[in-house]
C-alpha cells in the first residue's frame, strides 16, 4: 500500500488543479465583465435578457459532473489511508492528556515521542483521559480524533526513516498549543533496539536523586520502572532521558533545562497540570542529574 | 413624493389558505401563522431533547423499568389528554368555564408530574445520578415548563375574558390553543418514549 | 446639524425614543448599531490574536487570555455582529421592498431585538464576572464541561446564546410571517426582491437551526449545573452527542450568514449593470436547494471524530452537493452584468469583491468536503481561511455592498465614493493578505486555536503577513467609520432614488416617514420602480 500521506497528496494535487481552473475561469469573466461593459463604452439602455434555461441547465450539470468524479476519487482515497485491507504488523495505544501523549507498545509506556518502523504500516489506537485531543503529524497523513470513552483507529506508514513533528489539533483548553509530538521514523534493527531499551527498568538506581523522586510527591503522577512510583497521572519516566524534549515540546532535553523546569514547571507551560514543587538546590541538581541519567 | 405611476391596489394581496372551519386561515391570520410557525421551531427543539433521551435509552432502561410508574402516570396523562378537549370546547364555545377546566386537567397532570418528581428524589434519582436521571428530568422537566407557560396563557385568556370578552379576539382563542394542543402532542411522545417504552 | 432627519422621517415634533420604539425602521437601526459596535469589538479581539501570533513563542498575553479571546471573537462576530447587520437590514428594507407599512408583530419585534442585544451583554458580562469563555465557539464537550472548565465563562456562554437565540427566533418568525402574508398587492412571491427571498429562507433556516442549539445549551447547563451527564463520557454520556447537535445548528448557520449577504448583491448588482437579474427562478431556488441541504451536511465538521467511513462518505455527498447551487448563483451573478451597463459604484465594487472572494471560499470549502483532505487539514489554519472567505471575503464584503447601497435610503445622504474606494482596496488588500497566507499555514501543519507556536517549525513568516494584512484590514474599517461619521453629517444629499434603482423601497422618501409610503403601492411585476420609470417597456414578469 501506499502511505495515507501519499494518497491524500495525490487527491489534493487533483482537486486543487480542478479548483485553481474553476477560480481562474470565474475570476477572468469576471473581469472580462468589468472591462467589457464598463458604462463608458455603451450610451444606451443595455438590452434586456434574463434568463436561458439550456444555459442553467449547464452550468448546473458542468458542476455536478465534476463534483462526481472527485466524490469517486474520493471513496477510492478513503479506503486506501485507512489501509486498504492490508493488516497492519503493529498496533501502538496512543492517549491524549491534558497536554501530553502517551504510547504504550504493549504495556511498554513512552510519552511524546512515538519511535515506528520504517515502511511497516502501523495502526494507532487512539483515546484520550480527559478531553478531545487530535493525533496530527502532517507529513504522516491524516489526523484523527482522540475521545473519552471511544477507541479510535490511525493507520500510519511512513516512507522514509527521519523525525517528523505534529500537534494536536482538537482545541484542548490552557497549553493545547504546546501538546507536540514527534514521530522518529527507524530502520526495523534500530527500532527493535529502542523498544528493548525502552522495556528495560530504570538505567541508574541508589543515587542521590531517585531519593528526593521517592520521597516528595512526583510519585503521585509518575512511573519510573524498577522503583516505587508507580503513578499514571503524567508521563512515564523510565527512559525520560532518552527523549528529545522536555514537556511536550516547550524546552530541549538536556540536564541543565530539566533542572530549569523541575524548579517552576508553570513558567514553561503555565496553566500545566505539573505544580512547582519546592525543592531545595542540591534537591534540584540531584533530581535534574538522575532524570538526565535515565536513558 | 407621492407613488403615482402605480396600478391602484384593487387586488387582495395573495395569501396562503388552510382552512380551519369557521375559525380564522392560518394562512391568512399573522398571529395564527405565528403561532403556527413558533410551534414548528419548538418541535425541533424537543425533537432534539427526544433523540438525546433514545440515544442514551439503553443505559438507563433497566432504572427506567424499576423505578417509573406507568400506571400511576397515564392516569395523570389522561388529565392532559383530556384537557385537550376541553379546550376544543372552549374555544368553539368561547366559553370560560371550559377554559377553566382546560386550566384544571392541566394543573392536575402538573401535581402528578411533581408527586412523581418527588418520590424519583427520595429514592435518589435525580438529574445527577446517572444517565438516566439526566435525560428523564431534562425531556419531563422541559415539557413541565411548557405545560406551566401553556397554564400562564390559559389564565390570561381566561381573565381577558372575564373582563371585557367581547374584545377578545377570536384568533387569541385559536392561538391559544393551538399552544396546549402543542403541549399535549408533546406529551403524547415523552409519555410514550419514556414510559410506555419501559414496557417492551 | 443636519438639515434631514436620520433614519425615519417623522412628523415635526414627534419623537419616539429609541428605547420605545417599535418602528421596523428604527429597529433595524438598532440592529445595525448593535452589529458594528460587536463587529468593532470583535474586531478589536482579532487584533490582540493576530498581534499575538505575528512572531514565534511570544508573550503578548498569556494563554488564558489568548483562549478567552479567540472564543469571544468566534461568538461575536458571528452571533453578536454578522447576524444583527443581516436581520438590521432586514427588518428595516423587507417591508418597503414588498411595500408593508411595518413588520407583522411590531412589538415582537422590539423584543427580539433586546432580547439579542442583552443576550451579548450577558456573554460579555463573563469578563467581569471571572472570566469569559474560553472553550471555543463551538465550545466542544466534555472541555467545557464543569470538571475541565470550572469557572462562570462557560455559563455565561450558555446564558448568553440561549437568550440571544431566543430573541433571533422571535425574529424570524416575524421576518417569516411578515413575508408570506404582507406583501403589497400584485407582489406574488416570484416578484419579491431576491434580497427577500433570501430573508424568507435564511427566516427558515433559523428556525429549524436554532432550536437545536438551545437543545444542546440546555443539555450542557444540565451537566454543569445539576450535575447531569448528557456529554459526560465518565458517567455514560457521550462527547460526540454535542458535536452533532452544535453542528446541526452551526451548519446552516453558515447558510443564514451568507444567504442575506447574497440576497443584497442580488440587488446591486442588477441595478448597477441596469438589467434585470439573470435567472431570478433560479437565484432563488438554488437558495432553497441550499436550505434544504444545509440540514443534511453537518457531520463534514466531524469527519476526523471516527464516525466511519459510511457517514463520512454520505456527509462528502451532501456537501459537495451543496456546492451546485451555490455555483449556480454565482454564473448568475455573472450573467447579469455580462450585456450590461456596469457602474462600477462602491457598492458594486463590494459586490464584485463577494463575488472574487466568496469563489475561494467556496472551493476550499469543496475541498474540505473531501474527506481525505478533511482529514489533513480540518482544525486547521486552512479552516481558519476557508471560513474567513466565506464570512469576511463574502457576507462582510455583501453587507458592505449593502451598506453603500442602502444607506441613501436610510440616512437621505450618500456615503462618500471617495472614501468608499479607499474603503474598497484596503479592505481587498488587507484581507487577502491576512487569510490567504493561512491557507498554507494549515496545509503544513498550524492548528487553529493554538495561542503559540514553536520557532523551529517555521510558520513565523507567513504570521507575520497575515498580522500585517490584518493591521490593513483595521486601517480599512478606520475608513469606513470616518465615512459613516462624516457621511451622516454632511454627506451629498441622496434624494429619494439615487442609484436609478428598481425596487420600491426607492419609491419612498430618503428616509421614508414611519408609515413607508403614503399610499400602499400594487405592482406588476419584480421591478415596481423600472416600471414606473419605463411605462413603454414595462417587464413581463
Amino acid at each position: 500500500m501506499r502511505p495515507p500521506a501519499d494518497a491524500i497528496g495525490t487527491l489534493s494535487l487533483i482537486v486543487g488543479v480542478i479548483a485553481f481552473l474553476i477560480f481562474v475561469g470565474v475570476e477572468a469573466a469576471l473581469v472580462y465583465a468589468i472591462w467589457r461593459y464598463r458604462a463608458s463604452r455603451l450610451a444606451g439602455e443595455p438590452a434586456r435578457f434574463e434568463s436561458n434555461r439550456r444555459l442553467e441547465i449547464a452550468w448546473t450539470a458542468a458542476p455536478a459532473l465534476i463534483l462526481a468524479v472527485i466524490f469517486v476519487l474520493t471513496l477510492g482515497a478513503m479506503a486506501e489511508i485507512n489501509g486498504a485491507g492490508v493488516a497492519p504488523a503493529m498496533r501502538i495505544a496512543a492517549t491524549g492528556h491534558q497536554w501530553w501523549w502517551e504510547f504504550s507498545y504493549g504495556g511498554t509506556k513512552t510519552a511524546n515521542e512515538l519511535h515506528i518502523p520504517v515502511a511497516t504500516p502501523i495502526d494507532l489506537d487512539l483515546t484520550s483521559v480527559d478531553v478531545i485531543h487530535s493525533f496530527w503529524v502532517p507529513e504522516l497523513g491524516p489526523k484523527m480524533d482522540m475521545l473519552p470513552g471511544t477507541t479510535n483507529h490511525l493507520r500510519l506508514l511512513a516512507r522514509r526513516a527521519g523525525s517528523y513533528d505534529g500537534q494536536c489539533a482538537e482545541f484542548c483548553g490552557v497549553e493545547h498549543a504546546w501538546m507536540r509530538i514527534r514521530v522518529i521514523v527507524q530502520s526495523q534493527a534500530e527500532f527493535d533496539t529502542w523498544l528493548g531499551a525502552q522495556r528495560l527498568p530504570a538505567a541508574v538506581k541508589g543515587v542521590d536523586g531517585e531519593r528526593v523522586f521517592l520521597t516528595n510527591i512526583c510519585v503521585n503522577c509518575h512511573t519510573i520502572a524498577g522503583t516505587a512510583a508507580s503513578g499514571t497521572a503524567g508521563p512515564d519516566l523510565t527512559h525520560v532521558a532518552s527523549r528529545g524534549t522536555i514537556g511536550a515540546g516547550v524546552l530541549p532535553n538536556d540536564v541543565a533545562r530539566m533542572r530549569a523546569w523541575l524548579a517552576d514547571p508553570q513558567r514553561y507551560k503555565p496553566g500545566s497540570l505539573m505544580p512547582r514543587v519546592p525543592l531545595s538546590d542540591a534537591d534540584l541538581d540531584a533530581l535534574a542529574a538522575y532524570l538526565g541519567a535515565l536513558k | 413624493m407621492s407613488e403615482t405611476g402605480f396600478i391602484p391596489a384593487e387586488r387582495k394581496p395573495p395569501a396562503l389558505s388552510v382552512s380551519l372551519g369557521r375559525s380564522p386561515k392560518i394562512g391568512q391570520d399573522r398571529t395564527l401563522l405565528g403561532v403556527v410557525i413558533f410551534i414548528a421551531s419548538e418541535s425541533i427543539f424537543f425533537l432534539a431533547i427526544v433523540l438525546a433521551y433514545v440515544a442514551y435509552r439503553d443505559s438507563g432502561l433497566a432504572t427506567a423499568r424499576a423505578n417509573l410508574d406507568v400506571g400511576r402516570t397515564a392516569i395523570f396523562s389522561i388529565a392532559l389528554f383530556a384537557s385537550s378537549g376541553t379546550m376544543a370546547l372552549a374555544t368553539r364555545a368561547r366559553s370560560g368555564a371550559w377554559l377553566a377546566a382546560t386550566m384544571l386537567l392541566g394543573a392536575i397532570f402538573l401535581l402528578g408530574q411533581g408527586s412523581e418528581y418527588a418520590r424519583l428524589l427520595g429514592e435518589g434519582i435525580g438529574p445527577g445520578s446517572a444517565l438516566f436521571g439526566t435525560t428523564f428530568f431534562t425531556l419531563t422537566g422541559l415539557h413541565g415548563i411548557h405545560v406551566l407557560a401553556g397554564l400562564v396563557a390559559l389564565a390570561a385568556l381566561f381573565t381577558a375574558n372575564l373582563g371585557r370578552a367581547r374584545a377578545v379576539r377570536e384568533v387569541a382563542w385559536e392561538a391559544v390553543g393551538f399552544y396546549w394542543h402543542f403541549v399535549d402532542a408533546v406529551w403524547v411522545v415523552v409519555f410514550s418514549v419514556v414510559y410506555l417504552g419501559t414496557l417492551l | 446639524m443636519t438639515a434631514i432627519p436620520l433614519w425615519v422621517r417623522r412628523p415635526a415634533g414627534e419623537r419616539v425614543g429609541w428605547l420605545r420604539t417599535v418602528d421596523h425602521k428604527e429597529i433595524g437601526v438598532l440592529y445595525i448599531g448593535m452589529g458594528v459596535a460587536f463587529f468593532a469589538i470583535g474586531g478589536l479581539e482579532a487584533l490582540l490574536l493576530r498581534a499575538q501570533l505575528a512572531t514565534p513563542e511570544a508573550t503578548l498575553v498569556d494563554p488564558e487570555t489568548f483562549n478567552q479571546a479567540f472564543t469571544v471573537h468566534g461568538v461575536t462576530m458571528i452571533l453578536l455582529a454578522v447576524v444583527p447587520l443581516l436581520v438590521g437590514f432586514a427588518n428595516y428594507m423587507v417591508p418597503l421592498m414588498i411595500g408593508a407599512r411595518d413588520v407583522a408583530f411590531p412589538r415582537l419585534n422590539a423584543l427580539s431585538f433586546w432580547l439579542s442585544l442583552v443576550g451579548g451583554i450577558v456573554l460579555y458580562f463573563s469578563f467581569l464576572a471571572g472570566g469569559a469563555p474560553d472553550t471555543g465557539w463551538f465550545s466542544y464537550a466534555p472541555l467545557s464541561e464543569r470538571a475541565f472548565a470550572p469557572g462562570t465563562g462557560v455559563d455565561y456562554y450558555i446564558l448568553g446564546l440561549a437568550v440571544n437565540g431566543a430573541g433571533t427566533i422571535i425574529g424570524a418568525i416575524n421576518l417569516t410571517v411578515t413575508i408570506l402574508l404582507m406583501r403589497c398587492p400584485g407582489m406574488a412571491i416570484s416578484r419579491v426582491p431576491l434580497f427577500v427571498w433570501m430573508t424568507l429562507v435564511t427566516s427558515v433556516l433559523i428556525l429549524g437551526a436554532y432550536p437545536a442549539l438551545t437543545a444542546a445549551l440546555v443539555m450542557l447547563f444540565v451537566d454543569r449545573q445539576l450535575g447531569g451527564h448528557f456529554f459526560d463520557p465518565a458517567g455514560g454520556g457521550q462527547a460526540v452527542l454535542w458535536q452533532h447537535l452544535f453542528w446541526f445548528f452551526g451548519h446552516p448557520e453558515v447558510y443564514i450568514m451568507v444567504l442575506p449577504a447574497m440576497g443584497m448583491i442580488s440587488e446591486v448588482i442588477p441595478v448597477f449593470s441596469r438589467k434585470p437579474i439573470f435567472g431570478y427562478g433560479f437565484v432563488a431556488g438554488s437558495s432553497v436547494a441550499i436550505a434544504f441541504l444545509s440540514f443534511g451536511v453537518w457531520a463534514h465538521h466531524m469527519f476526523a471524530v471516527g464516525l466511519g467511513d459510511t457517514e463520512n462518505a454520505i456527509f462528502s455527498a451532501t456537501s459537495m452537493l451543496i456546492a451546485i447551487p451555490t455555483g449556480v448563483k454565482i454564473f448568475n451573478w455573472i450573467a447579469t452584468m455580462i450585456g450590461g451597463r456596469l457602474r462600477m459604484t462602491t457598492a458594486m465594487l463590494f459586490a464584485v469583491g463577494f463575488i472574487a472572494m466568496f469563489v475561494i471560499g467556496g472551493l476550499s470549502g469543496v475541498a474540505l468536503a473531501v474527506v481525505p483532505i478533511d482529514l489533513a487539514v480540518t482544525d486547521s489554519y486552512f479552516v481558519v481561511a476557508h471560513l474567513h472567505y466565506v464570512l469576511f471575503g463574502g457576507t462582510m464584503l455583501g453587507i458592505f455592498a449593502g451598506a453603500y447601497y442602502w444607506f441613501p435610503k436610510m440616512t437621505g445622504r450618500l456615503l462618500s465614493e471617495g472614501l468608499g474606494r479607499w474603503h474598497f482596496w484596503l479592505t481587498f488588500a488587507g484581507f487577502n493578505l491576512t487569510f490567504l497566507p493561512q491557507h498554507w499555514l494549515g496545509a503544513v501543519g498550524m492548528p487553529r486555536r493554538v495561542f503559540t507556536y514553536a520557532a523551529s517549525t517555521g510558520w513565523g513568516p507567513l504570521n507575520l503577513i497575515s498580522t500585517i494584512g490584518a493591521t490593513i484590514l483595521a486601517v480599512a474599517m478606520v475608513v469606513f467609520f470616518v465615512n459613516l461619521a462624516r457621511s451622516l453629517r454632511s454627506g451629498e444629499i441622496a434624494g429619494d432614488d439615487p442609484w436609478d434603482a428598481f425596487t420600491l423601497e426607492w419609491s419612498t422618501t430618503s428616509p421614508p416617514p414611519p408609515e413607508n409610503f403614503t399610499r400602499i403601492p400594487a405592482v406588476t411585476g419584480r421591478r415596481p420602480l423600472w416600471d414606473r420609470k419605463h411605462p413603454e417597456s414595462r417587464d413581463k414578469k
